[in-house]
């Protein structure tokens, strides 16, 4: 084995109240893919932003290829490049220059425009497979992208360390493949990579070790041999959870599906698309997913009234009569409730508190003479769902962004139960979650079914349909493609439908195995 | 899956000073036919002597907007009114009158005054516009702390600036050398930081940008141009005036948001800030060439108060809702 490129010792950080590390060490070496995993606001972030350099910790010894990376550009200089949760691309600025962000040093220029215009259009067609104008604002393009520029700059920085935190998130399941084909080809040119992520099945597929943390503290570091989806689990959780999860691959309930809720015919998502049915029983929860934008995102957004159609809007069916979700106020109205997997663009106020972002949508509701907020049903409500969710938090009163990703996600969904809705359209929820809130969140849906709601719900992660969703919609060209029906919910015919029935999935995971 | 994205087209359409220039085109018009003494040469060289003060004042405040969390440097024109009485009172009174002398103090002092703001807004981690307000406020009081009412006189090599008998005088070199040092600047990889700074903080510090020092060099880029700015508003009023100068303030800003540079910062540059401070005054031409008798200053700032919004809401049209104010 190579020597240790990045050594942690005893690390401890704390904000305000929030224990993120309680005593974390591991190391990892040049030429290894090294995981960190553990559930939500175990304090893997903290640790991946202490290791660039952007949080100091409160004690402890960090020391990355003979340094200690004390600011962002201390780390760059010790050849440690990060990969953020967050996407942090300026919409603003050029292509290029968000590719090359840092690579100057304050006056001298490290290269010249010519030449890095170039570098920008090769490294992008390599990684995006998309032909882009550097010269382009990056705001433009959508989300999986700029994903690709954030990944393409670390690329560009030719870094000794690599850190990805939850990097796979934005991209879809072709694009996540290339990403490790890339992280590959780094771990065999002697690069220590860093990898931190939820996603138990990427990380079995391509890591060498797996350090997995739990409430800051190191549990294990794993070697590959013994990296498996059951021995992580059993590590990441909790004892007095571990019960309630074993039981999380029962088979879907293709029981008597109950009265439509929602309904559209004829439904058109933009003019040139194909036009197609869909209804939403009582008791159902409905997968939704597609590859990278054909249409699957349009289409929830639409049931949620956050977006129009070209032709047949979504109908909510309610006993004799259909109203249409013709709007934003209408869903709300009707009761349908939307969560965002994008939180920092589409879900939290980061200025206000824990407690405002879950209240939001109830003030409306406990009025008193019709003007004044009637204060105890709505606290009653947060400690419901603050119990509900287990969400790890100091004061109700704290800012929401004092909580981990995943602990701000958990408030989102809480915010979406607690307006007691008729239908839940989730998209992408589980984006940056882990599998133990994962898991809890299925429960929970299963249970809001049972009690006669519906659930729509988007996600890029096949995995995440399986034993949960009773049925899965599946997206291309802007229309429904294939509906996959109780036992047919597997990888494989999803898969098929996805790619249009090409045989692809054996390409993709033929792939995937091929690493180990 | 190769996908191509539809390079933008770099037409005109994309350039953010666009909507200036059609105002500046319509307002030349517009003078031309009410008030074509502006085209002769007199006309042209009293325009220049009044122009160039605030044409000098946006520009100094633009490398400070450009680098964001909305810093609007309020405190530019008690800033002016500054360099302009010290210099007036504690170097020409006491004879030091060489133009070196002179050129020196005006520019290093501006640019010690906002490194002393970027240095609260840094380290203190004060929001920038409470500091430049409060910069506003003390400079206003020191100003006439220093000197109580309009006195004293510029040195010989400074008195005939102000006269406007030709246009090629040393207050259009002013201009000129600003410009030079602007364009040698955007050539830099410190003026792509503060571009990036601006464009997204967090993102350009956890890549390694020195954030700090970059906003620290925003604001001395920013004092440089106040320097000159004074040196160009003293020749214009040929002595000291402690109040005066506060004009600048409110005066640059507008010049700055109809020139099409961001508040938010990222976007923007002195391009744009000048020719919205010839926008400016040719508004006020125009006005002043109809007879509106005693009402008119008021019509005047009606016009700019109107104009302001009608540039931030053209601009929302034009950028598809992600507008100039975000």
């Amino acid at each position: 084995m190579l020597t240790d490129e990045v050594i942690v010792r005893d690390l401890y950080k704390s904000f305000g109240e929030t224990k993120a590390l309680d005593g974390c060490s591991f190391s990892a070496s040049g030429g290894e893919v090294h995981a960190i995993v553990g559930e939500n606001g175990s304090g893997k972030s903290t640790l991946a932003k202490i290791l660039s350099g952007v949080l100091h910790p409160d004690s402890g010894e960090v020391s990355v290829c003979g340094g200690r990376p004390h600011s962002p550009i201390a780390a760059r200089r010790l050849g440690i490049a990060t990969i953020f949760q967050e996407v942090l691309v300026a919409d603003d600025a050029s292509v290029a220059d968000n590719l090359f962000v840092g690579a100057d040093e304050l006056w001298v220029r490290g290269a010249k425009p010519g030449p890095r215009r170039r570098r920008a259009v090769d490294i992008m067609r390599r990684l995006a497979e998309m032909e882009i104008d550097p010269n382009a604002p990056a705001g433009q393009f959508p989300l999986s992208v700029k994903q690709w520029m954030v990944i393409g700059r670390a690329i560009l920085a030719k870094p000794k360390v690599l850190i990805l935190d939850e990097s796979s998130a934005a991209l879809d399941l072709d694009a996540t493949i290339r990403l490790h084909h890339e992280i590959r080809d780094l771990r065999d040119a002697g690069v220590c990579i860093i990898l931190v992520t939820h996603r138990i099945a990427e990380l079995v597929r391509i890591c060498d070790r797996a350090t997995i943390l739990r409430d800051g503290r190191t549990v294990a570091t794993l070697e590959k041999a013994d990296i498996s989806e059951k021995n992580l689990m059993t590590l990441m959780t909790p004892q007095a959870r571990q019960s309630v999860l074993t039981k999380s691959r029962a088979t879907p309930g293709g029981a008597p599906l109950g009265k439509a809720v929602m309904r559209a015919s004829g439904l058109r998502l933009t003019v040139a698309a194909e036009p197609f049915d869909f209804a939403l029983h009582k008791g159902e929860i409905v997968g939704v997913t597609g590859l990278d934008g054909q249409g699957q995102d349009h289409f929830v957004k639409a049931l949620a009234g956050l977006q129009t159609v070209a032709a047949g809007i979504p109908e909510v069916m309610d006993d004799a009569q259909c109203t249409a979700v013709s709007g934003l106020a209408e869903a709300d109205r009707l009761r349908i409730a939307y969560v965002s997997g994008d939180r920092k663009r589409d879900g939290i106020f980061p200025q206000l508190s824990i407690y405002e972002n879950l209240a939001m949508g109830l003030y409306r509701r406990h009025l008193v003479a019709g003007c004044w907020i009637s204060k105890a049903p709505i606290l009653s409500a947060f400690r419901t769902e603050v119990a509900r969710f287990s969400i790890k938090i100091g004061s109700p009163f704290n800012k929401i962004t004092s909580l981990s990703g995943g602990n701000q996600q958990k408030v989102l969904i809480s915010r979406a139960f607690a307006s007691r809705p008729r239908v839940i359209v989730l998209n992408d929820p589980a984006r940056g979650v882990d599998l133990g809130t994962k898991r809890e969140l299925y429960d929970e849906l299963r249970r809001f079914v049972v009690g006669g709601g519906a659930v729509i719900y988007l996600s890029s992660e096949i995995e995440e349909f399986i034993g949960f969703a009773n049925r899965v919609e599946v997206f291309r060209n802007d229309s429904l493609s294939g509906t996959l029906i109780g036992g047919q919910v597997d990888e494989q015919p999803i898969l098929a439908a996805m790619f249009g029935q090409a045989p692809t999935e054996e390409v993709v995971f033929e792939d995937a195995e091929s690493v180990l | 899956m190769s996908r191509a994205y539809p390079a933008p087209r770099l037409s005109l359409g994309n350039l953010y000073y666009n909507g200036a220039v059609a105002l500046l085109v319509v307002l030349l018009i517009v003078s031309a036919i009410s008030g074509p003494h502006l085209f002769t040469m007199d006309g042209l060289a009293g325009a220049i002597i009044v122009l160039v003060p605030l044409m000098l004042a946006a520009m100094a405040i633009t490398p400070i907007a450009l680098v964001g969390r909305g810093s609007v440097d309020l405190a530019i024109g008690p800033l002016v009114g500054f360099l302009n009485v010290t210099a007036v009172q504690w170097l020409i009174s006491s004879n030091v009158t060489s133009p070196i002398a002179v050129i020196a103090w005006v520019v290093c002092l501006g640019v010690a005054y906002e490194l002393l703001q970027a240095a609260i807004i840094v380290y203190v981690r004060v929001s920038p516009i409470i500091v430049t307000l409060s910069g506003y406020l003390v400079l206003s009081g020191i100003n006439l702390v220093i000197m109580p009412k309009p006195a004293g006189s510029v040195p010989d090599w400074m008195s005939d600036w102000g006269s406007g008998t030709t246009v090629w005088t040393p207050v259009l070199l002013i201009l000129v050398a600003g410009f030079v040092v602007w364009f040698l600047l955007t050539r830099t990889a410190f003026y792509q930081h503060l571009r990036l700074t601006g464009a997204d903080e967090r993102m350009a510090y956890a890549s390694g940008v020195r954030t700090d020092l970059v906003r620290l060099g925003a604001h001395a880029i920013g004092g440089l141009f106040a320097g000159l700015c004074a040196l160009a508003y003293t020749g214009l009023i040929s002595s000291g005036d402690p109040t005066q100068g506060s004009n600048y303030t409110l005066s640059a800003v507008t010049a700055l948001v109809l020139g099409g540079t961001n508040i938010a910062g990222g976007r923007g540059g002195i391009v744009g800030s000048a020719i919205g401070a010839i926008d400016m005054y040719l508004i006020t031409y125009v006005l002043s060439t109809f007879n509106f008798g005693i009402v008119s200053g008021f019509v005047t700032q009606l016009a700019f108060g109107a104009i302001l919004v009608m540039a931030l809401l053209s601009n929302i049209f034009l950028t598809g809702g992600k507008a100039a104010v975000r």
